[in-house]
C-alpha cells in the first residue's frame, strides 16, 4: 500500500520484479488447456450492456476476440466505445473522468499511468475475493493498492527486450566484417555501445535501412531514455522527488539518442514515431535490432502480418549500459478497472473477471506472447511451449522469467509522471535533433521539472 | 404612491429622469424581447465557457484533481500568466502561430485569385471544373492531415519516392521533422485546404464585375495589367477583405491539421497556440496554465479581428 503522491522509483522494481519472477516460475499444477477456468461468467447478464474504453492496435485489438464468448455464456453486450493506442486512450480516459463525461463501465489502466486516474475509478478491493486476487502477482497488485483502494486488476506484465534480426547476425560474411573492422564477434549486444557499433556497421554496410530504432515522441521517449539512464547507473529523481537526471549517465544516455539520430542510424522521422511507427519498420524488414515489448512477439512472428521478419528473428535480454549489472528493463502492466461513474459496476466487474481469468489470460499469452501476471498462467504457457518444437518459444520464456527477474523497473509511480514525460520530451527531442546541447538539454530538462512539480505542489 | 407622485410631477424628481421614465414606457420591447432567446444561447455557449476559462487560468486547475479548480488565491491569481511569461515554448508557438496565418492566408488569397482570374475566363467546362475545384473542401481537415502526413512521410512518402526516383534528391529529408520544411508542410496542406474557398468567393466577384468597365478599358487601350491594377483589384477590394476575414478566423483556429501531422513537434519546431494548449490541458492536466494560454490566444484572435473589420468598415465609407 502507499501514499498517492509517493514516488516509488526503483523500489517498487525489485519487489514487483521477484514476484513476477515468482508468478513466471511458479511451480504450479500443468493444467491441460481444456481444463483452464474461465471466469465471471457465473451471473446471467441478459439485457445489461458493458461499454469497454480500451487499449488497441496491434495485438491488443485482438485480445478482445475473446469477448464474444462472454457474451454469449452471459447474454451481456459488450459495446467498445473507444480504442487507441496509450497515449489515445489516456487523453480519452482523462479528459471524460474530469469533464464528468464517463460513457464507458470498463476502462483501460496500466501501472504507469494508474496514479493519474485514483478519484475517478471504483476501489476493486470488495468485488474480488483474497483468494482470486491471490491469483495475480502480489506486487502489482500491492503497488496498485493506493490509500487503501485497489486501483486495477492487472491484465498482462510488459518489459522491454532487444529484438534482433537472426539473418543478419548469422551472416558469415557480416561476421568476419564486423569483428575485422570492430575487434569482437558480431552477436547479439550486450552493452549500449555495442548496440551503437552493430547499428553502425549495418547501416554502413547496406544490408538494411536502419541499425536500430527508438519511438522518439510522448511517454514512449522519455520511457526509452529511463531505462538507458538507468543502465547507465542513472535516475530521474531521488527519494524526494528532486530530479537528477543532468548526471553523467543523463549525459551518456542523450548522447547515445543523439548521435544514433545524428549519423542516421534510426529513421529520420524517429521524433514523430511512436509505438505503432517503430513496431511497422521492424515489421517491415528495416531495423536490424531494437528494444521492444514483448507483446509484439506474436505480431511480428505471425508470416501474415510480417512476412520479412517472421521466422528471422529473436529476443535477448536488454544490454547494460555504464553500469555493468544493469541491463534495460523498462516494465509495466496494463489491466482494467472500472469507472467510479459506472452504473453497471457488478456487470463490470464480471467482465473484468473473465477477461484476466486463467483461460482467457492463457490464450492472450500463449497466443500473443504477453507476459502472464498469474502463477497458473505462467505454468500452464511455460508448460505449453516445452515440447512445441519451436526452441524460440521455450527459449523466449526463459528469457522472459529472467528478465522478470533481474531486470524489472517500473518508472517512478507518481501521479504526476505523464505530465512530467510530456514537460520532458520535446527537450529531449531538442537533444536528439542537436537543437541544444546535450549539457544544456539536460538543465533544462531538469529545471522544468523542477518548476513543474513545484508548480504541481510536490515540495 | 410613487407612480402617483410622478405622474403629478413630484418636485423632488428633475425633468431628466422623469423623461428618461416617459421615455422607458414609450419604448417597444417587442423586437429586444426576441433577440432573448439567441443571447441566452451565445451566453451559454460563448460567454459562460470564455468566462469560466477566464477564472481557471486565475487558477492551478488541475485536470484529474477537481478540488483544484476552486483553488482561487488573490495574491497567486496571475501565477499561470507569469509563467506563461517565462516560457519559451510559449512565445515560439506564438510566433509560429502568427507566421502560419501570415504565411497560409496572403499565400491561399494570392493562389486563389490566381485560379479565379483563370476560370473567369474559361469559356468550356466551368462547372465540371468548379466542381473539382470543390473537391478539396469536401475533406475533413483531419483527412487532409492524415493525407499529407502520408505525402510528407520520411519513409514510406509520396514526396520523397517521387524525388528520389526523379533524381531530385540523394537521400530522404524528413519533411515534418526538419526545420523549416516542417512549417512549410503545415502550411502547404493547409493552403490545399484553403484555396478552393477563397477562388469560389473570388470567382463570384470577379464575375460579378461590370464587362462594360473593362470593354471601355479596352477601347482606351490600357494593357492586361493596366486593367487589372485599375478595375479588378479596386473593385473586387470588398470581396478580398471578406475572405482574409473568414480565412483568418478560420485558420487562427488551426489545429486539426497540425494535430495530425506533427502534433506540435518535433521538439516544438511546429507548436502552434492550440497545439501547446491542447499539450498542457489533455496530456499535461495543467489546465489553469492552458487557460492562460487559451486567453493568450483569445486575445491574438480579436485582435486580427478588429483590424480587419476596421478595415471593412473603412472600406464601406469609402465606397459610399
Amino acid at each position: 500500500m502507499r501514499d498517492t503522491n509517493m514516488i516509488r522509483s526503483g523500489r517498487l522494481a525489485i519487489p514487483l520484479a521477484a514476484a513476477l519472477a515468482a508468478t513466471a516460475l511458479g511451480a504450479g499444477t500443468v493444467m491441460a488447456q481444456d481444463e483452464l477456468a474461465y471466469a465471471g461468467l457465473d451471473k446471467d447478464l441478459s439485457g445489461v450492456t458493458i461499454k469497454m474504453a480500451n487499449i488497441g492496435g496491434g495485438n491488443y485489438e485482438a485480445m478482445y476476440d475473446s469477448i464474444s464468448k462472454f457474451e454469449e455464456e452471459t447474454g451481456a453486450t459488450v459495446e467498445i466505445v473507444f480504442l487507441g493506442d496509450g497515449f489515445e486512450i489516456d487523453r480519452y480516459l482523462k479528459t471524460n473522468y474530469a469533464a464528468g463525461t464517463v460513457d464507458f463501465d470498463v476502462a483501460w489502466n496500466h501501472t504507469s499511468f494508474m496514479s493519474q486516474y485514483t478519484n475517478f475509478v471504483e476501489p476493486l478491493q470488495d468485488y474480488f475475493t483474497a483468494e482470486e486476487l491471490a491469483a495475480f502477482s502480489p506486487s502489482i497488485i500491492e503497488a496498485a493498492t493506493i490509500d487503501g483502494n485497489l486501483q486495477l486488476i492487472p491484465r498482462h506484465a510488459d518489459i522491454s527486450a532487444l529484438y534482433y534480426r537472426t539473418d543478419l547476425f548469422g551472416d558469415a560474411d557480416l561476421q568476419a566484417k564486423f569483428e575485422e573492422a570492430y575487434g569482437y564477434p558480431l552477436a547479439p549486444p550486450t552493452t549500449l555501445d555495442q548496440m551503437y557499433d552493430m547499428a553502425e556497421f549495418f547501416v554502413g554496410e547496406g544490408v538494411i535501412q536502419f541499425g536500430t530504432e527508438f519511438a522518439g515522441k510522448e511517454e514512449a521517449v522519455a520511457g526509452r531514455f529511463y531505462e538507458l539512464l538507468f543502465a547507465n547507473g542513472g535516475d530521474y529523481f531521488d527519494a524526494d522527488l528532486n530530479p537528477i537526471f543532468d548526471s553523467e549517465a543523463g549525459i551518456a544516455s542523450a548522447t547515445w539518442m543523439r548521435d544514433l539520430y545524428a549519423n542516421g542510424l534510426v529513421p529520420l522521422d524517429t521524433p514523430n514515431l511512436v509505438w505503432d511507427g517503430v513496431a511497422a519498420n521492424f515489421c517491415n524488414g528495416d531495423v536490424a535490432f531494437y528494444l521492444e515489448w514483448y507483446g509484439w512477439y506474436g505480431y511480428f512472428q505471425d508470416p501474415e502480418s510480417c512476412p520479412n521478419v517472421a521466422g528471422k528473428f529473436d529476443l535477448t535480454r536488454g544490454p547494460v549500459g555504464m553500469d555493468p549489472e544493469t541491463h534495460t528493463g523498462w516494465a509495466g502492466a496494463h489491466a482494467f478497472s472500472v469507472a467510479k461513474d459506472s452504473q453497471n459496476k457488478e456487470a463490470a466487474v464480471q467482465l473484468i473477471k473473465f477477461l484476466t481469468s486463467e483461460a482467457v489470460a492463457f490464450e492472450e499469452s500463449n497466443t500473443f506472447g504477453f507476459l502472464p501476471v498469474r502463477a497458473d498462467v505462467s505454468a500452464d504457457v511455460e508448460a505449453a511451449n516445452a515440447d512445441t518444437g519451436t526452441p524460440l518459444d521455450a527459449e523466449r520464456w526463459a528469457l522472459a522469467n529472467l528478465q522478470v527477474s533481474e531486470d524489472f523497473r517500473t518508472p517512478p509511480l507518481f501521479a504526476d509522471w505523464i505530465s512530467f514525460t510530456n514537460d520532458w520530451y520535446p527537450t529531449l527531442q531538442s537533444i536528439i535533433l542537436g537543437d541544444m546541447s546535450v549539457e544544456d538539454g539536460l538543465a533544462k530538462g531538469v529545471s522544468d521539472a523542477r518548476d513543474l512539480l513545484d508548480s504541481l505542489g510536490y515540495y | 404612491m410613487t407612480t402617483q407622485a410622478a405622474r403629478l410631477g413630484d418636485p423632488s424628481r428633475g425633468p431628466e429622469e422623469d423623461s428618461f421614465l416617459k421615455r422607458l414606457r414609450r419604448k417597444n420591447w417587442f423586437p429586444y424581447l426576441m433577440t432573448v432567446p439567441a443571447v441566452i444561447v451565445v451566453v451559454a455557449v460563448v460567454v459562460y465557457p470564455m468566462a469560466y476559462s477566464l477564472f481557471v487560468s486565475f487558477t492551478p486547475f488541475h485536470l484529474l484533481r477537481p478540488d483544484t479548480t476552486s483553488q482561487f488565491v488573490l495574491e497567486d491569481m496571475f501565477n499561470n500568466y507569469a509563467r506563461l511569461a517565462r516560457d519559451d515554448v510559449f512565445w515560439r508557438a506564438l510566433w509560429n502561430t502568427i507566421l502560419f496565418m501570415v504565411v497560409t492566408v496572403n499565400a491561399s488569397i494570392v493562389i486563389g485569385f490566381g485560379m479565379a482570374m483563370m476560370l473567369a475566363r474559361m469559356t468550356f467546362a466551368m462547372g465540371p471544373v468548379r466542381v473539382l475545384l470543390m473537391i478539396p473542401m469536401m475533406f475533413a481537415p483531419v483527412l487532409i492531415g492524415f493525407q499529407f502526413a502520408w505525402f510528407f512521410n520520411a519513409t514510406v512518402g509520396l514526396v520523397n519516392n517521387a524525388l528520389l526516383t526523379l533524381g531530385l534528391i540523394s537521400q530522404p529529408v524528413a519533411w515534418l521533422v526538419d526545420e523549416p520544411t516542417g512549417m512549410m508542410s503545415l502550411m502547404l496542406a493547409t493552403i490545399w485546404m484553403t484555396v478552393p474557398v477563397v477562388s469560389i468567393v473570388l470567382l463570384a466577384g470577379r464575375l460579378s464585375l461590370s464587362e462594360e468597365l473593362y470593354d471601355a478599358a479596352s477601347v482606351d487601350g490600357a494593357s492586361v495589367y493596366q486593367r487589372m491594377r485599375h478595375i479588378t483589384l479596386p473593385q473586387m477590394r470588398p470581396f478580398f477583405v471578406i475572405v482574409m476575414v473568414l480565412l483568418s478566423l478560420d485558420i487562427a483556429r488551426a489545429y486539426d491539421i497540425v494535430r495530425i501531422m506533427t502534433d506540435g513537434g518535433p521538439a516544438h519546431r511546429t507548436e502552434l497556440i492550440w497545439t501547446y494548449a491542447g499539450q498542457l490541458a489533455i496530456r499535461g492536466s495543467q489546465f489553469g496554465m492552458a487557460s492562460a494560454m487559451s486567453m493568450a490566444g483569445v486575445v491574438l484572435g480579436v485582435t486580427f479581428t478588429f483590424i480587419l473589420f476596421r478595415q471593412m468598415m473603412q472600406l464601406r465609407k469609402d465606397m459610399g
